[in-house]
């Protein structure tokens, strides 16, 4: 048989890469090399967080797995950033790593179209340009008219602890050597990055309560009304664990120092280039001398497993000096190590390499998606994943491209970033990234995005309704709260106004009873927050829609394939180069590589005017095709 | 208009004759052009002044000129391109058959200000620097070419940058504040953040004051005199040009129509109108000159207000005093070298007869233009359209002081109208902006330029 897709890996990225093309109606080939480690953690055991938490509300409202995933799985509920305002309100939730994977398998297992095809990827398979198949290591061959690439850490990974150096994805699963040497012999630009993770300790060794008695630990609690990431929620999701959060001291400090030099980090072992916002507790000691302690949290990996992450202790240190490392932290004198943290190097694709679909240029029906185009987190790889589904399955139907504008997701932020300026480091997402964070808030995902899903048809009809009669009650009481007049004193006030002086919320207005406020009680703090923030920052939030329209014109300017940027005069030869390398679709994307002047955009969109006036250069760019 | 494939030609130099005369050609064809004119074989030797004889094309007897041309490779030049510079003598005729000569040989008659536009698109300058150039070669005083050229030079730009800088380093520690949360060592107070921005606004509003001055010295001001007949405008008029410009005799009303002329005062382009005298007349000549006079007036930067110190005060002296209370003016007293007959309260005592006093009313013209003393110094603004973006980034400020105290708005708003402030300053120096935008500016220039 042939598949219509096949998916290589089954992690965040490749679990929801397989189940949207199959939502699709695509045959789907799940590529893994075992059952057990789909929608595997192998780093910090949470789902979201600052911009994270906005990718997995689009996500959700896009029809994508994580966000259902983490509700059902999920152990400790955090909104951060409460203190501050609606558009960075993130949603986090530690995960029952173990429940959390279990869940996806089982989502997965329950789609009729999906193939498990358990086993090592060999190499891509093609003919005049596109791809046809995958073939396995073992020589099994695959057809296939798309094939998605989400191979994480494997392809060439190298594992460091101290000294110790072994070839392997994720500590004690086989690299994908084969594979990468398929990829990086089609051509593709391949870098190097590195990544980390903290040691494991185990719970039983730890006595938590006296170590708070003592203040070595302070505990850490969900919210009090924990808030579900999925639009499709009906209940609350609830809190079951405790987290702690403690400091390092200068005993610490002083053995990562005199143990520095048996850091394959800073004794030139690891070449990779690793993420600055996520530093190992080697560069936060080197790096930052002045600082006498650094924040750590323990979080519990699951409800009824031995192991405690240790958040922001990540480093790759020997085994033995990471034990005793632990063991100099307060609270933490008999407690006991699981695993060791570790360092892991592997290769990554440039990923200007990719078009705004995620699909290679150099060859059609190849997608790549999640760490292998230099990205870190397992959001950025969901978010990724689940574009790379959607637009496999649409070129296999022969369709158009879902893409996603910068003011309209931080899924079309990333994307954008990532395929128009490359990766140099591991690429998180931020919520500065967006110009128009404003408009891109986890209140709107929905009203932004569930309609594009429904397009596309993985938006299902349980889902579309719901949403529907949201959206409805959202505009009547949006329309209701402008026209509302409220009594003051002896004169009356328009409730849009009252609710734009500080101090005023729309909670307190509804609960007092002086509006009438549609809701549903599952919904009802979704349905305050998201009108309650239009109302209170209309003003702001016209100066963003105004500006995004104005940006939209230079969106809208097509670039056709195969745009000969070397014969358009007044470029110099560095910015045809960057151009022709990066072959940006837009003219708004042009501006937006490295080095491109504003003169160099406006040459180039004089030279475009010329070749495509007015809107030619849209269908010249379909047709191309 | 933003097209830089082709090769642009155009007349450097004033129209009119001159020892010498420059055409100028920029584009990739701009060096096979002028050899081809030149009759020389293959291309000129880069930065070299090249001795030649432009012939009619193909005619190798009609000789047009003996030039010298020299060529600047790409990208050393001013456009970025290749660009010749042929001087040749300096008449209209000799000056527009080379042109029409290069343009028949492939290359096409510029738009104003098109080599300043290929000088910006290829990175040679930003917009500021651009638009100096314009200043520059408009400049009619050594303050307003000083001014321009500073700006050429970059001094606005460097402030500019100045202010970006100080902008990015607060929106990054915000932003640090919002994407790292649990790492509270990231938050910024409130406070610290409105008296930040309040330095910023500071920076701003010497810019604004400068501008105010800046403005006068790049556009000029409009100085008129008014005063009732025989007071002695007219003399006044010609001390301060310098001149026998306006007829002066004894008969009151001599002036009967507007005479205007360009002054420079202390480094101001300042034009310089003499009215007819104020007065009830029933003469139709004499009433129409009165009328242009009060309209006049009704333009002007500064009035000068004229009363004859030795004649008690008329009944037109204070209904001009009164009409004119509420602009800005200067009342001088005249004739201050005779016995005086009354002691009104004047802003300056002058004769415009020996020429005491004329020091003090110009700078008192001066100070009342630019409210500074003198005006040695360039101003680091002058540019309107650089003003009215400044404004508009100092809104954008001051919105963001005001939602972070008053209001108490949440980050993310604070940083949209950071953000925005920020933007108002990459459209002065260029880094964002529109075709139109850049349409409208480089209009301005004259052609060659």
């Amino acid at each position: 048989m042939i598949f219509d897709v096949i998916v290589i890996g089954a992690g965040h990225a490749g679990a929801e890469a397989a189940f949207a093309a199959a939502r699709l109606g695509c045959s789907v080939g799940l590529c893994t090399l075992s059952r057990d480690t789909v929608a595997l953690m192998p780093c910090n055991p949470a789902i979201g967080g600052t911009a994270k938490g906005h990718l997995v509300r689009e996500i959700d409202a896009l029809g994508g797995l994580m966000g259902r995933a983490i509700d059902a799985t999920g152990i400790q509920f955090k909104m951060l950033n409460r203190s501050r305002g609606p558009a960075v309100w993130s949603p986090r939730a530690q995960a029952d790593k173990r429940r959390y994977g279990a869940w996806m398998c089982e989502a997965l297992g329950a789609e009729p179209a999906i193939t498990w095809l358990i086993g090592k990827a060999g190499s891509v398979l093609h003919e005049h340009g596109r791809v046809v198949g995958l073939a396995m290591e073992d020589s099994d061959r695959h057809d296939c008219r798309a094939l998605v690439v989400t191979t994480g850490t494997f392809l060439n990974g190298l594992v460091h602890v101290g000294s110790e150096q072994q070839p392997a994805g994720r500590r004690g699963e086989p690299p994908a050597r084969a594979l990468a040497h398929s990829i990086q012999s089609l051509g593709f630009e391949v870098g190097r990055l590195k990544t980390g993770t903290p040691p494991r300790l185990s719970a039983r060794s730890i006595d938590f309560d006296r170590a708070v008695t003592s203040g070595a630990f302070r505990e850490e609690h969900g919210d009090e009304t924990p808030a579900a990431f999925s639009f499709m929620a009906t209940t609350q999701p609830a809190n079951t664990i405790r987290c702690w959060q403690l400091h390092t001291n200068t005993a610490v400090h002083e053995l990562v120092r005199a143990h520095i030099d048996d850091s394959p980090l800073y004794n030139g072992q690891i070449q990779g280039i690793g993420p600055r916002y996520c530093p190992s507790l080697e560069d936060k000691v080197m790096q930052f001398p002045d600082r006498e302690r650094h924040q750590i949290h323990l979080e519990p990996e699951g409800l009824d497993v031995d192991e405690i992450y240790v958040n922001g202790l990540s480093m790759s240190l020997p085994c033995e000096v990471q034990q005793e490392l632990v063991r100099a932290l307060p609270g933490l004198g008999d407690a006991e190590m699981l695993r060791s943290g570790y360092a892991v190097e592997y290769d990554f694709v440039q990923p200007t390499e990719l078009r705004s679909s995620l699909e290679a240029w150099r060859l059609g029906g190849l997608f790549l998606a999640g760490q292998i185009n230099g990205t870190s987190g397992y959001e950025e790889a969901a978010a990724q994943g689940l574009l790379a589904g959607i637009n496999a399955a649409r070129a296999v139907r022969g369709e158009d491209a879902l893409t996603l504008a910068r003011d309209e997701a931080y899924i079309g932020i990333l994307v954008d970033d990532l395929v128009t300026r490359g990766c140099l480091e591991p690429y998180r997402m931020f919520t500065s990234r967006a110009e128009r964070r404003l408009l891109l808030r986890t209140d709107n995902a929905d009203l932004r995005l569930t309609p594009h899903g429904r397009r596309v048809g993985l938006v299902d009809d349980a889902r579309w309704d719901r949403f529907t009669t949201r959206r409805t009650r959202y505009k009547k009481n949006l329309r209701m709260i402008q026209n509302k007049q409220l009594s003051v004193g002896s004169g009356s006030v328009f409730a849009a106004e009252r609710l734009r002086q500080p101090g005023v919320s729309l909670a307190a207005l509804v609960a007092s009873g002086e509006l009438p406020f549609r809701s549903i009680p599952q919904d009802r703090a979704l349905d305050i927050s998201s009108v309650e923030t239009t109302v209170k920052y209309a003003g702001y939030l016209k100066q963003e829609v105004a500006c995004a329209a104005r940006v939209r014109r230079d969106e809208r300017r097509q670039i056709p394939d195969g745009f000969p940027f070397a014969r358009v005069p007044g470029l110099s030869r560095e910015v045809v180069d960057r151009l022709s390398q990066t072959r940006p679709e837009t003219l708004g994307q042009a501006s937006r590589v490295p080095g491109i002047t504003p003169a160099a955009v406006a040459v180039l969109g004089a030279y475009l005017g010329k070749l495509f006036p007015c809107s030619a250069g849209a269908s010249a760019r379909a047709d191309a095709r | 208009m933003f097209a830089t494939d082709d090769t642009i030609v155009a007349i450097a130099t004033p129209r009119g004759r001159s020892a010498l005369g420059v055409v100028r050609l920029s584009g990739p064809q701009a060096a096979e052009i002028a050899a081809t004119l030149l009759g020389h074989p293959g291309r000129l030797e880069a930065r070299r002044a090249t001795l030649g004889r432009i012939h009619r094309l193909g005619v190798s007897t009609a000789t047009v000129d003996e030039v010298i041309a020299t060529y600047f490779p790409a990208p050393h030049s001013y456009t970025g391109q290749a660009l010749v510079e042929i001087s040749a003598h300096g008449n209209p005729v000799i000056l527009d058959t080379i042109v029409a000569e290069a343009v028949d040989a492939g290359s096409r008659l510029a738009k104003p200000g098109e080599f300043t536009l290929r000088a910006f698109l290829n990175g040679k300058r930003d917009l500021v620097q651009a638009e100096a150039v314009a200043d520059l070669i408009e400049a009619a005083t050594p303050l307003q070419a000083r001014t321009a050229f500073d700006q050429l030079e970059g001094t606005l730009t460097a402030r500019i940058a100045g202010i970006d800088q100080a902008l990015f380093e607060l929106i990054a520690r915000l932003e640090a504040s919002l994407d790292f949360p649990d790492e509270g060592y990231h938050f910024i107070e409130p406070t610290v953040v409105a008296s930040e921005v309040r330095a910023v606004i500071e920076e701003i509003d010497v810019l604004l004051a400068d501008g105010a001055r800046g403005r006068v010295i790049r556009d000029g001001a409009r100085v008129v005199l008014a005063g009732r007949p025989n007071v002695g405008k007219s003399s006044l008029f010609n001390r301060l040009h310098g001149s026998e410009r306006a007829i002066v005799t004894d008969v009151a009303g001599t002036t009967r129509d507007l005479v205007t002329e360009r002054v420079d005062l202390d480094g101001l382009a300042v034009e310089l109108v003499d009215t007819a005298g104020w007065c009830e007349s029933v003469d139709a000549i004499e009433r129409e000159g009165v009328a242009r006079g009060t309209s006049a007036r009704s333009t002007a930067d500064v009035t000068l207000v004229v009363i004859d110190l030795g004649e008690v005060l008329t009944v037109e002296d204070r209904e001009l005093l009164t009409a004119t209370s509420r602009q800005q003016r200067l009342i001088v007293g005249n004739k201050c070298d005779l016995p005086a007959a009354i002691a009104p309260e004047v802003d300056v005592r002058v004769s415009a007869r020996t020429g005491a006093g004329l020091d003090a009313l110009r700078a008192a013209i001066v100070r009342g233009l630019t409210g500074r003393e003198s005006l040695r110094d360039a101003a680091a603004v002058s540019n309107e359209r650089h003003l009215e973006l400044m404004r508009r980034a100092r809104a954008s400020l001051v919105a963001a002081c005001d939602a972070v105290e008053s209001a108490g708005a949440p980050e993310e708003f604070v940083l949209a109208d950071l953000q925005a402030g920020r933007a108002s300053f990459d459209e002065i120096v260029g880094r964002r902006t529109s075709d139109d935008v850049l349409r409208h500016i480089f209009e301005r220039f004259c052609i060659g330029k």
